[in-house]
C-alpha cells in the first residue's frame, strides 16, 4: 500500500469525478438529483417550504432503490452522496476525514484487487464501512469513530435493503474483525504500535504534500444542484444598503407564512469593483428572488435578472487581498473633493477597519471666500448656496490660530499648549487636519509620495525649522512602488511551488505570467509558465547589475560581491559605495553609469550653496544631492536649495605652496596632513576640489586649499619624447614656424591715410555690399559715406574693398597709390599688388615674372659685382649670359626677400641643391640661374666673395637711403628701379629684410653688413637667425630633417649647415 | 590571461615624412599608438613584431598616407575567475584596491575570509587576521577575479580572496 501510494492518489483522483461534479453527476437519474439537493437544502435552510420538499424527495428516495436495485452503479453514487450529505449534517467537514475516507477506499480497492470491478464495486460500500471504523478508530480517535458510526447509523437506517443485500458477506467481516481484535489486545501495546507505524506511518507525509487542500476545494465547486445565483440590478454604492436590508427581511420574515425562499444574499461592491451595481442572490427560482427583493429600496429585481454561470460562481467569492494600512503609511485622500489626491499619513486605522485616522494638510481660507459667495444673494432673496468648489481650492497651509480667531473666534476651541483645535468642526494637531475617513476613500496603492509632499509633513516643528530627517524618508520612498517588473531576458529562479529550484531565462512576460525557458537541470530546454510571485531575479557575484525598482537606490549600477537569499549586495561603480537590495529590484546592466544626474545637476558639478559657499556634488540620489563644500563638510540638500551651478571655468588658475601655477586636471598632492594626491576638478578662489581615485568617501572627492598642495604632474608639462606627430606636417619642414609671421605687423604708414577719399564697397557687415567714400579714418574704423542713403556710417577698415573710382575694378589701397598701379603695374604685375597679404605679395615676386623685370632693370647695379662671384664659384664660365640675370635674381634675393621667394618658387629648390653640391651637371637647370645664388652662397661663405656682394648691397641703401620709411629701407633696395612707388616696396621690404640679415650677418662678416647697418635695423636681423638657423640643425640629424633646409631657401641655411649637405650625400 | 594575437590596424602618415624610412617610421608610429593601450576587452601589452605593411595609400583630401600594418602583439584579457597577482595600492574599510598590472581591483571585504578583518587602529590602516596575514598598501596578493567591467580606457574589476590559495603573498 505504502509503495504505491502515488497511484493510489492518481486513482482517487480520477474517482473524484463521482464526487457532484457537473459533468459525472448529469449521468445520475434526476431522482437521485433531487434527493441530494434535498438533503443539501435541509442542511442549509430549514425553511417549511424546503421542508416539504424534502419530504417529497424523501419519498421519491424511498421509491428508488427498487425501482433500481440492479443498477449497482447508481445505488453507488447515491451511497456517495450520502455520506457527503451525512458529514454536513454532523457540521463535520474536515478536509482531511473526508480526504481520508477516500484513502480508505483505495485501500479497499487494494484488497480486493482481483475482483470483478462492478462486483468489487457493489461490495465495496459495506466492507468500506467495517474497515473504516476500524482504522479511524485505531488512527484518529474517539470524534472520528462517532462521526462514522453516526453515518454507519445513518446510512443503515437509511438503506435497509442495502444492508440486507450485502449481508452474508458483511456477517464474515465482523467476524474477522473481532478475531482481529482480540489478536491486537493480546499484543502488548509497543508492538501493536509498532505493526500501525509499519501500516500507517508512511502515510502520513504523503498526504500532507498538499492534495488536502487541493482535493475539498473540488468537492466544494458549485455544480448544477446547487442553487443557482442571480445578480440583481442595484443603485450602485447602495449594494451593501441593499444586503442589510435583505438580512432585515429574512429575520424579520422568519418563521412567518411568507419566509423568504432565498439562500444567500451577498456583494462585491467597491469603487473598484467590476461587480458593483448588482447583489448577487442564491435562490433555487427567480420568483423566490422576486418574492424576496419586492419593494425593496434601490434595487430593481424586475429589471433584469443575470444568471451566474456555474464556472463564474467561484469567481464571485473570490477573496481579494485589501491592503493593511499601518500606522505611519502614506495615502492619498479621495474625498473630501477639495483634498482630492492630497497626501495624507495614518496615524489609525479603527477596530473594524473601515476607517482610518489621517493627518493631512488643511486647505482653509478661514472663512475669506466664505463671506464673498455668502453675501451674493439671488434675485429672489435667497442666498445662494456654493455647488461643490467654487474657484481654485486654497492651497495646502498649516493651521494658523490666528487667522482663524480673526473671523471666526466662535467658532474655534481648543488649547493652545497640546495644539489641538476644533475649528468649523475640523480638528486640527499640530497645524495638521486630522480626520476618520472611510478605507474606501483613501487611495492605498501607488501612493508615490514625493520628497517635497512628505517634507511638508516633517517641517512643522514649533520653532518652524526642518527637521526633516531624510534617512527616515528615503526609508519611506523606498517602499512605493513595489512592482517587480521581469523582462525578458532576465535570469530568473522559481522558489516557490512545484518547480521550485528551476533556473531559467524569461522569455516572455505577460501580466504577471513568465515564460521562461529553464537553462540548468533535469527540465533544461522546456518552456515553464510561472506566476510572478514565485520568481525571483537570480544573479552572481560579480554581475554588473542595476537597479531599477522602487529602491532609493534606483538607477546606481555595480558590481554583485554578496549575496544571501534575496538580497544582493553589490559595489557601485560611481562611488564605490556598497548597496544592498533586494533581487527583484536588480537587473542585469550592460551599460555603465547610469545615474548621476538630477535634473540639471550631475556628479562632480560645482555648485553655489550660498553666496559664501560653494559645493561638489559627490553623490546624486533620486531627489536630493549629497554635495561636499568648500570646508570639507558634506550635506544633502535638495536641488532646490541650490542656488545655482557654477559652469567649469577652463582658465582658472590657482598657484600651490611654491608658487606655480595650477589648472584644472593637474595632479597634486596635499603639502601636509593626509598627503592625498587627486586630479584638481574644480577652482573657486583659494579652494580646490580634487578627485581621486583611491579614496572612497565622497565619490573620491576632497576639497583643500590651493596653497595646500604641491603640484606633482602638470598637465601641459609632458614633454612628448616619442618624436614628432607623423599625422601632422613635419615641424622640420615647416617654412614659417608658429609665432614668427605673427610678429610681423603690416607696416606702420605714415602721413594721411591713403584711403581717405577712396570709393570703397563694404564686404561685411550690416552695410555689406554698399558702396560709398571713405571720409574719414582712424587706425581701424573708417567713416564711409554711402552712395545708397546720405549717411555716413563708421566701418572697421578690414571690412572695406577699395573700388576704382572710374573703373570699378577692385584695387589694393594697401599703401600703393593708384596712380602706381596704373602706371607701374608692367614690371611689378598685377599679383603683387592685388594680393593684399604678406605672404601672398611676397610670392609673385618671386615669379618669373618679375625676375626679368628685376634683371632688367638693374643691370648696372649687379653686373660688376656679380660677375667676380660667379666666376669664383663656377669654373665654367660659359653659363654667363644666360645667367646673369639670374644671378641677379639670386642677389637680389640674398638681399631681401628674393632668397625665399626665389626657392620658393619650388622649381628652384631642388636646382639650388644639385646646384650647390655638384656644379658641373646643373647646366641645364641652370636655366634660370636658380643655381645662381648658390654660387653666391658658397661665395659668402668663402669670404672671397663678400666684395662683391657689398657691391650689390651698397647701391642698395643708397636707394633706400631717400625712402621715409626707417627700417623698410632695406627692402626699398630693390625697389629702387622704381622710386616712384611709395607703397609698392613695403610689401617685400618687410619680410625680406630680415632674411638676409640672418645669414649676412654671420656669412660675410662685417663688410657687408658694415654699409647696411643703419637700414636693416636690429629688429629685421634677430627673426629669421631664430627661426631659420635652428631648424634645420636640430632636424639635421634625422633623416628627413634633409630637405628642410633645401625648402628654407639657399641663403640663409649654407652657413649654418652647409657642411652637412656635403655630408649627406 | 595572455595571448599572441594577430592583429592588423592602418596608420596614416604624414606627407612630410615620405622617403627612405617610412617603414621605420610607420612602425615606430604603430608602437606609440598602440602598446600599453586597452582595446575594449584586453590591454596590448607589447608588440613582438609587424610581419607585413602594406603599400601606402594616399588619402584624398588629406594628403596622409595610410599604411595597413600587421603585427604581432602579447595582449593580455582579464578573465572571470582568472586568478591574478596584485599588489595593493589601497585599504579601507569597505575592502581594498590592487593593480594587477594595468587592471585595478576591488577586493570588497565581503570576499575577504571573515577571520580577516579590518584593523582601523594600526598604522598605516589594515585588513589582517593578527597573525601573519597583513594586508596594507604595497602588500603582494593573489586575487581571483569575480567580475570586469570594461570602460572606454580601462579596464575594472571586482576581485575575491576567500578562496583556498588566494590572498597575501609571503616573500
Amino acid at each position: 500500500m505504502t509503495s504505491n501510494n502515488y497511484n493510489q492518489f492518481e486513482e482517487s483522483e480520477d474517482e473524484d469525478d463521482f464526487n457532484p461534479a457537473p459533468a459525472d453527476i448529469s449521468d445520475d437519474e434526476n431522482a437521485g438529483n433531487e434527493r441530494d439537493r434535498g438533503f443539501k437544502n435541509e442542511a442549509r435552510d430549514s425553511t417549511p417550504v424546503n421542508k416539504a420538499e424534502d419530504d417529497e424527495d424523501e419519498s421519491l428516495v424511498a421509491s428508488k432503490p427498487s425501482a433500481h436495485a440492479a443498477e449497482h452503479d447508481d445505488e453507488r453514487g447515491d451511497g456517495e452522496e450520502e455520506e457527503e450529505d451525512a458529514e454536513r449534517t454532523g457540521n463535520a467537514v474536515d478536509d482531511e476525514e473526508e480526504e481520508e475516507e477516500e484513502d480508505d477506499e483505495d485501500e479497499d480497492e487494494d484488497d480486493v484487487q482481483h475482483g470483478h470491478r462492478r462486483k468489487r464495486r457493489r461490495d465495496r460500500r459495506t466492507a468500506f464501512f467495517d474497515i473504516e471504523a476500524e482504522v479511524d478508530d485505531e488512527e484518529d480517535g474517539e470524534d472520528e469513530e462517532k462521526d462514522v458510526e453516526e453515518i454507519e447509523d445513518f446510512i443503515d437506517n437509511e438503506h435497509p435493503d442495502d444492508v440486507v443485500d450485502t449481508g452474508r458477506l458483511d456477517d464474515r467481516r465482523h467476524r474477522e474483525l473481532d478475531r482481529q481484535r482480540e489478536l491486537e489486545n493480546s499484543m502488548d501495546a509497543e508492538k501493536q504500535a509498532e505493526i500501525l507505524r509499519q501500516r500507517y506511518g508512511n502515510r502520513r507525509p504523503a498526504r500532507g504534500l498538499g492534495d488536502s487542500s487541493f482535493v475539498p476545494k473540488r468537492l466544494l465547486m458549485p455544480s448544477v444542484d446547487d442553487p443557482t445565483i442571480w445578480a440583481v440590478r442595484c443603485k450602485e454604492g447602495k449594494e451593501r444598503e441593499v444586503v442589510f436590508a435583505i438580512q432585515k427581511r429574512v429575520q424579520e420574515r422568519m418563521g412567518t407564512r411568507d419566509e423568504l425562499a432565498i439562500f444567500s444574499a451577498f456583494e462585491r461592491g467597491g469603487p473598484q469593483s467590476v461587480m458593483k451595481g448588482y447583489v448577487y442572490v442564491e435562490a433555487t427560482r427567480t420568483a423566490d428572488i422576486m418574492a424576496a427583493l419586492d419593494g425593496m429600496l434601490n434595487v430593481y429585481p424586475r429589471n433584469k435578472l443575470v444568471l451566474v454561470d456555474i464556472k463564474d460562481r467561484p469567481d464571485l467569492l473570490r477573496v481579494t487581498k485589501t491592503p493593511t494600512l499601518e500606522p505611519g503609511a502614506w495615502v492619498r485622500l479621495r474625498r473630501p473633493a477639495k483634498h482630492a489626491g492630497d497626501l495624507a499619513q495614518v496615524l489609525d486605522v479603527t477596530e473594524n477597519g473601515l476607517e482610518a485616522r489621517v493627518r493631512f494638510i488643511p486647505r482653509l481660507d478661514y472663512g475669506v471666500r466664505d463671506e464673498s459667495l455668502n453675501s451674493v444673494l439671488t434675485a429672489d432673496g435667497k442666498r445662494k448656496r456654493p455647488v461643490g468648489m467654487p474657484g481654485p481650492r486654497p492651497p495646502q497651509r498649516l493651521f494658523n490660530e490666528t487667522e482663524a480667531r480673526k473671523r471666526h473666534p466662535r467658532h474655534i476651541q481648543g488649547n493652545p499648549t497640546t495644539k489641538t483645535w476644533t475649528y468649523m468642526g475640523d480638528e486640527f494637531e499640530n497645524g495638521f487636519q486630522v480626520k476618520d475617513i472611510k478605507i474606501q476613500q483613501l487611495v492605498v496603492q501607488d501612493v508615490n509620495p514625493t520628497l517635497e509632499e512628505v517634507t511638508r509633513f516633517a517641517s512643522g516643528a514649533e520653532d518652524g525649522t526642518e527637521n526633516l530627517d531624510m534617512k527616515a524618508l528615503a526609508a519611506s520612498l523606498k517602499d512605493s512602488n513595489a512592482n517587480v517588473a521581469y523582462l525578458p531576458g532576465d535570469i530568473v529562479e522559481v522558489y516557490e511551488g512545484e518547480q521550485r529550484g528551476v533556473v531559467g531565462r524569461a522569455t516572455s512576460v505577460s501580466g504577471d505570467i513568465v515564460t521562461l525557458e529553464v537553462i540548468k537541470g533535469d527540465l533544461a530546454g522546456q518552456v515553464i509558465e510561472v506566476p510572478t510571485k514565485g520568481l525571483r531575479k537570480r544573479f552572481r557575484e560579480g554581475d554588473h547589475v542595476k537597479v531599477v525598482g522602487g529602491s532609493k537606490f534606483r538607477d546606481e549600477v555595480g558590481m554583485v560581491v554578496k549575496i544571501e537569499d534575496d538580497r544582493v549586495t553589490f559595489i557601485t561603480d560611481q562611488t564605490n559605495t556598497e548597496v544592498t537590495v533586494f533581487s527583484k529590484d536588480l537587473r542585469e546592466a550592460s551599460d555603465i553609469g547610469g545615474q548621476g544626474s538630477l535634473g540639471q545637476y550631475s556628479l562632480l558639478d560645482l555648485v553655489q550653496l550660498d553666496p559664501t559657499t560653494v559645493a561638489c556634488i559627490v553623490k546624486v540620489d533620486r531627489e536630493s544631492l549629497v554635495v561636499l563644500d568648500q570646508h570639507g563638510d558634506t550635506r544633502q540638500v535638495l536641488p532646490s536649495q541650490i542656488a545655482n551651478k557654477l559652469p567649469k571655468r577652463k582658465i582658472a588658475v590657482a598657484a600651490d605652496r611654491d608658487g606655480s601655477e595650477i589648472r584644472l586636471d593637474d595632479v597634486v598632492r596635499e603639502a601636509g596632513g593626509q598627503q592625498r594626491q587627486g586630479k584638481i576638478i574644480h577652482i573657486h578662489r583659494s579652494f580646490i576640489f580634487l578627485h581621486s581615485h583611491s579614496i572612497n568617501e565622497n565619490a573620491g572627492v576632497f576639497v583643500t586649499r590651493a596653497g595646500n598642495v604641491t603640484t606633482v604632474a602638470a598637465k601641459g608639462g609632458r614633454v612628448s619624447s616619442a618624436g614628432p606627430n607623423l599625422d601632422q606636417m613635419n615641424p622640420a619642414v615647416k617654412r614659417n614656424p608658429a609665432g614668427v609671421e605673427n610678429k610681423m605687423l603690416p607696416p606702420k604708414t605714415f602721413g594721411r591715410d591713403r584711403a581717405l577719399g577712396q570709393t570703397v564697397i563694404i564686404k561685411k557687415g550690416g552695410y555689406k555690399g554698399l558702396l560709398g567714400i571713405v571720409k574719414d579714418t582712424t587706425d581701424t574704423m573708417a567713416r564711409v559715406e554711402l552712395h545708397t542713403k546720405s549717411k555716413t556710417i563708421s566701418v572697421p577698415k578690414e571690412f572695406l574693398s577699395f573700388k576704382d573710382k572710374h573703373t570699378g575694378a577692385r584695387i589694393d589701397i594697401g599703401g600703393r597709390p593708384p596712380r602706381a598701379s596704373q602706371g607701374g603695374g608692367g614690371g611689378f604685375g598685377g599679383a603683387g599688388r592685388s594680393d593684399a597679404s604678406w605672404q601672398g605679395g611676397r610670392t609673385p615676386m618671386a615669379g618669373s615674372e618679375r625676375t626679368p623685370a628685376w634683371g632688367s632693370r638693374t643691370p648696372a647695379v649687379t653686373s660688376g659685382a656679380r660677375t667676380p662671384a660667379w666666376k669664383a664659384s663656377a669654373p665654367g664660365g660659359d653659363y654667363s649670359g644666360s645667367r646673369t640675370p639670374a644671378w641677379a635674381d639670386g642677389s637680389r634675393t640674398a638681399y631681401g626677400d628674393g632668397n625665399r621667394t626665389a626657392y620658393g618658387g619650388g622649381s628652384r629648390t631642388p636646382a639650388w641643391q644639385s646646384g650647390a653640391r655638384t656644379p658641373a651637371p646643373g647646366g641645364d637647370a641652370f636655366g634660370v640661374g636658380s643655381r645662381t645664388p648658390a654660387y653666391a652662397s658658397d661665395a659668402w661663405g668663402s669670404g672671397s666673395k663678400t666684395p662683391a656682394y657689398g657691391g650689390v648691397s651698397a647701391p642698395t641703401p643708397a636707394a633706400s637711403g631717400g625712402d621715409s620709411w626707417g627700417y623698410g629701407g632695406s627692402s626699398n633696395a630693390y625697389d629702387a628701379p622704381t622710386p616712384g612707388v611709395g607703397l609698392g616696396a613695403p610689401t617685400p621690404g618687410a619680410l625680406n629684410a630680415p632674411t638676409p640679415g640672418a645669414y649676412s650677418a654671420p656669412t660675410p662678416g662685417a663688410p657687408t653688413p658694415g654699409g647696411w647697418q643703419g637700414g636693416w635695423g636690429a629688429d629685421s636681423a634677430p627673426t629669421p637667425a631664430a627661426a631659420a638657423a635652428p631648424t634645420p640643425a636640430a632636424s639635421g640629424s634625422a633623416y628627413y630633417g634633409a630637405p628642410t633646409p633645401a625648402a628654407y631657401g639657399a641663403p640663409e641655411t649654407p652657413a649654418a649647415s652647409g657642411p652637412r649637405y656635403t655630408d649627406d650625400d | 590571461m595572455f595571448f599572441l594575437k594577430n592583429m592588423e590596424r592602418r596608420v596614416t602618415l604624414h606627407p612630410s615624412y615620405f622617403g627612405r624610412n617610412m617603414h621605420e617610421l610607420v612602425t615606430s608610429k604603430l608602437l606609440k599608438d598602440v602598446e600599453g593601450t586597452f582595446a575594449g576587452s584586453y590591454y596590448v601589452i607589447s608588440i613582438m613584431d609587424t610581419f607585413e605593411i602594406s603599400e601606402g595609400k594616399i588619402l584624398p583630401g588629406s594628403g596622409l598616407a595610410e599604411f595597413n600594418v600587421g603585427y604581432r602583439a602579447v595582449v593580455w584579457r582579464p578573465f572571470k575567475g582568472e586568478t591574478v597577482d596584485a599588489v595593493v595600492y589601497s585599504v579601507n574599510h569597505q575592502g581594498f584596491f590592487a593593480q594587477a598590472g594595468p587592471l585595478r581591483l576591488f577586493v570588497s571585504a565581503h570576499l575577504i575570509p571573515s577571520d580577516i578583518k579590518w584593523d582601523p587602529n594600526a598604522t598605516p590602516p589594515q585588513f589582517t587576521d593578527n597573525e601573519d596575514t597583513v594586508i596594507e598598501p604595497g602588500t603582494h596578493v593573489r586575487v581571483k577575479v569575480i567580475g570586469t567591467r570594461s570602460e572606454v580606457s580601462e579596464m575594472w574589476a571586482i576581485g575575491s580572496i576567500k578562496e583556498d590559495y588566494l590572498g597575501c603573498l609571503q616573500d
